[in-house]
């Protein structure tokens, strides 16, 4: 049995594939075509919002799906930090890390898909915020968060990186870490208390749609629902992550650990479920879960992919990792789409009116989504971000000792403080 | 007494935090306050009244507002007839029919900003990009503010504010009572100005409710419903409607009588004070600080154990 004791990067593996450049390809293309639409506008062939349906995928998806999909930083964090479930200390790097690409990507479609950013800056001068608006709270509060303490908790690999590798550097390297350690309760502070703050809030804004949102979705709890489904997503996420490693690069998988996660994620789900009910049969809305026609057929989809995941990882059968890695992209699945409805699915913006993305859109949204990607597989190829045992840092050690002459990745004696 | 730098500095945040906490809450404070008075017009509340019943659809009103607001004609359907299909960006007000298919039934209507009293719109902006004026209620849309991120649209139940789908420098486009051409010394909206029926008024709000009661109770079961749409919808708009047909025929919604930002109220709450976010902040960076301790222990026995570098 292997017990993930430290990150190791995945070695000995060429980080230019043919997947490589098939995806470069695709983020040129997408770039492309985000440099026509600053030029025309969104109107036209660009997208296909339009003055009901004034948010699109780049917002509704980019943004507000896939930031719940990567607050593992948090959702795992707070379990690890604050709770002190030791265990997942472990996985940290891959949930920041899968945090750190869907904040930055999702910030920056946002800025593709505003059609004033130029008068963004007015978010470092106070006296101009809306307090009452939940999209102002969401514009601090993201930015903030990603510029700050998700950077500075993805900062600890980098450092890594340079001390084994330029040894010049080294000193420079081993004073920003210290001073990182000495700042870090703080930093993981800001790390939980923001996202906890913004995740809620994108929540809070479809509150404004008032009974265009259908009534199944629409609660003053929504904000609450929201930042609740986060957190399953963010330990979905995770999941999916480590165990594609075991898929691509056969990493071995610490059952222990993916154990825990596995508990965490079940009674988060559980909680959610329980709750969302509750909402539901308080406001004597219970009805429309049946009668209520696509609407009542999304809410089930959503529920059982959501809940009969949870179910399946609470049982036997949730151990074997085929079961497992199912499990857990259902249940993403159902999350992310309950995400999308507030905005999108269950949202009747002017009856009559519809919406669906136009192929530029989709490629954008692609795109911003295959450089997270490409940026996660370069990553993990050179920094210490998968977990792995004591053992495989000692075969990689070696490995590398032998490409790379003069490194040091063993033998390190404990500096006294 | 001589101070270290680090004593300095350490000063300096003491000195200073109180003062940023000072800034945030009484910037808080107005806000708090005008959510706590919601739903009370300004004194001097402008609006419209228009009443379908006199509207005979010449749709003089749209030219004159094209004229004042210096909107270019729709012409995008057939490239000769200014033809609106709905409000857009050409299109600040538009005159609609509704018609039975067999023609038994038929009402014009009118279709322009509400002006909510609480407006979502308002509410939904970040930087004050759409504002209400605080003398006579005006909402309006103020571009050195506006990012362009359309939450105003998604946030406006009655489908007003339109954007400029087709530029790279796109505007949001919507009625603002024609404030520029009255501040130059206009005396009414083009709309009323040139109304030949006199379907749509201009005025006071309060006068305009008057009237419109006025005229409820000079032809009983003329009206629909015998009421004003707008009194109380949504919390209460300065546009007021009569009809005779029913208000959800002539693209009045059915939004509820409480304003759409009232849902944000317990969201709002939450946040009053900042309190329970940095309540939960030191909690949580109390207890971090306890089990980092911990770990930061962990790592140094395990680098004794394997002469491997810590990871944080």
């Amino acid at each position: 049995m292997t017990r993930w004791e430290r990150s190791v990067p995945v070695y000995g593996v060429p980080v230019i594939t043919r997947g490589f450049w098939a995806m470069l390809a695709l983020i040129v293309v997408g770039l492309v075509l985000t440099a026509i639409r600053e030029v025309v506008g969104l109107g036209g062939i660009v997208s296909g919002m339009s003055d009901p349906y004034a948010w699109g995928l780049w917002k509704t998806f980019n943004v507000m799906v896939l930031t719940g999909l990567g607050s593992g930083g948090f959702a795992v964090g707070i379990a690890a930090w604050i709770f002190n479930r030791k265990k997942l200390h472990s996985v940290m790097r891959v949930a920041l890390l899968t945090s750190l690409l869907a904040y930055w990507t999702g910030l920056a479609m946002l800025g593709i898909d505003v059609g004033r950013p130029w008068n963004f800056y007015w978010v470092v001068w106070p006296f101009t915020w809306n307090l009452r608006s939940p999209l102002l709270e969401i514009a601090v509060c993201i930015m903030l968060y990603a510029t700050v303490p998700l950077f500075l908790e993805n900062l600890p690999p980098l450092f890594e990186y340079i001390i084994y590798e330029f040894p010049s550097f080294r000193g420079v390297a081993e004073f920003c870490e210290g001073a990182l350690k000495k700042v870090y309760p703080v930093v993981i502070g800001l790390a939980y208390i923001l996202p906890i703050m913004h995740q809620s809030s994108l929540g809070a804004l479809m509150i404004l749609g008032g009974n265009r949102v259908n009534t199944l979705w629409q609660t003053p709890f929504l904000p609450l629902i929201y930042v609740w489904a986060a957190a399953f997503l963010g330990y979905n996420c995770v999941s999916i992550c480590l165990l594609l490693a075991k898929l691509a690069w056969k990493r071995d998988v610490d059952p222990e650990v993916m154990a825990e996660m596995n508990k965490l994620t079940v009674w988060i789900v559980y909680s959610w479920t329980a709750f969302r009910f509750l909402d539901i049969l308080v406001r004597g809305k219970i009805l429309h879960v049946f009668t209520d026609g696509f609407y009542s057929l999304l809410f089930l989809t959503e529920t059982a992919l959501i809940l009969g995941s949870a179910y399946v990882l609470s049982t036997e059968k949730g151990k074997k990792l085929g079961t497992m890695f199912l499990a857990h992209v259902c249940c993403a699945t159902g999350g992310m789409i309950y995400r999308l409805s507030p905005t999108t699915l269950a949202f009747q913006a002017k009856p009559g009116a519809t919406y669906f993305p136009s192929a530029i859109e989709f490629i954008v949204s692609i795109t911003f989504i295959a450089i997270g990607v490409l940026v996660y597989l370069i990553a993990v190829k050179k920094l210490a971000i998968l977990p792995g045992s004591n053992a495989d840092w000692t075969k990689m050690a070696k490995y590398e000792e032998q490409v790379k002459p003069g490194i040091q990745l063993t033998g390190y004696a404990p500096v006294e403080h | 007494m001589a101070m270290t730098r680090r004593e300095a500095f350490k000063n300096l945040a003491k000195g200073s935090l109180p003062i940023l906490a000072a800034g945030c809450v009484s910037a808080g404070l107005p806000e708090v306050a005008h959510a706590e008075e919601e739903n009370v017009a300004p004194k001097g509340a402008l609006g419209l009244l228009y009443d379908a019943t006199k509207c005979v659809g010449c749709k003089s009103c749209m030219v004159k507002c094209s004229e004042y607001n210096d909107l270019q004609p729709d012409t995008r359907q057939d490239g000769i007839h200014q033809a609106p299909p709905a409000l857009n960006y050409f299109t600040k007000n538009i005159i609609k029919l509704y018609r039975t298919a067999d023609g038994s039934d038929h009402s014009y209507f009118k279709q322009q900003c509400m002006h909510c009293i609480d407006p979502s719109c308002v509410t939904a902006c970040m930087f004050g990009g759409l504002r209400k004026d605080v003398d006579t209620g005006v909402v309006w849309w103020l571009g050195s503010k506006c990012v362009g991120c359309r939450y105003c649209e998604v946030a406006c139940g009655f489908h007003i504010p339109a954007f400029t789908w087709d530029c790279f420098n796109p505007k949001i486009v919507k009625c603002e009572l024609c404030r520029d051409h009255i501040a130059k010394g206009g005396k009414q909206p083009g709309c009323t100005e040139v109304c030949p029926t006199n379907a749509v008024i201009y005025g006071k709000r309060e006068d305009l409710l008057k009237e419109a009661k006025s005229r409820i109770a000079a032809n009983p079961g003329k009206y629909f419903e015998q009421r004003v749409y707008g009194e109380h919808e949504a919390g209460g708009t300065q546009v007021l409607y009569l009809s005779r047909v029913g208000f959800d025929k002539i693209g009045l919604p059915d939004i509820g009588e409480a304003s759409i930002p009232h849902g944000l109220h317990y969201s709002h709450m939450l946040y009053k004070w900042m309190a329970l976010p940095l309540a939960l902040f030191a909690g949580m960076v109390f207890f971090a600080g306890k089990n980092f301790k911990d770990h930061s222990h962990h790592l140094v026995e395990d680098q004794k154990k394997t002469g491997l570098r810590p990871q944080l």
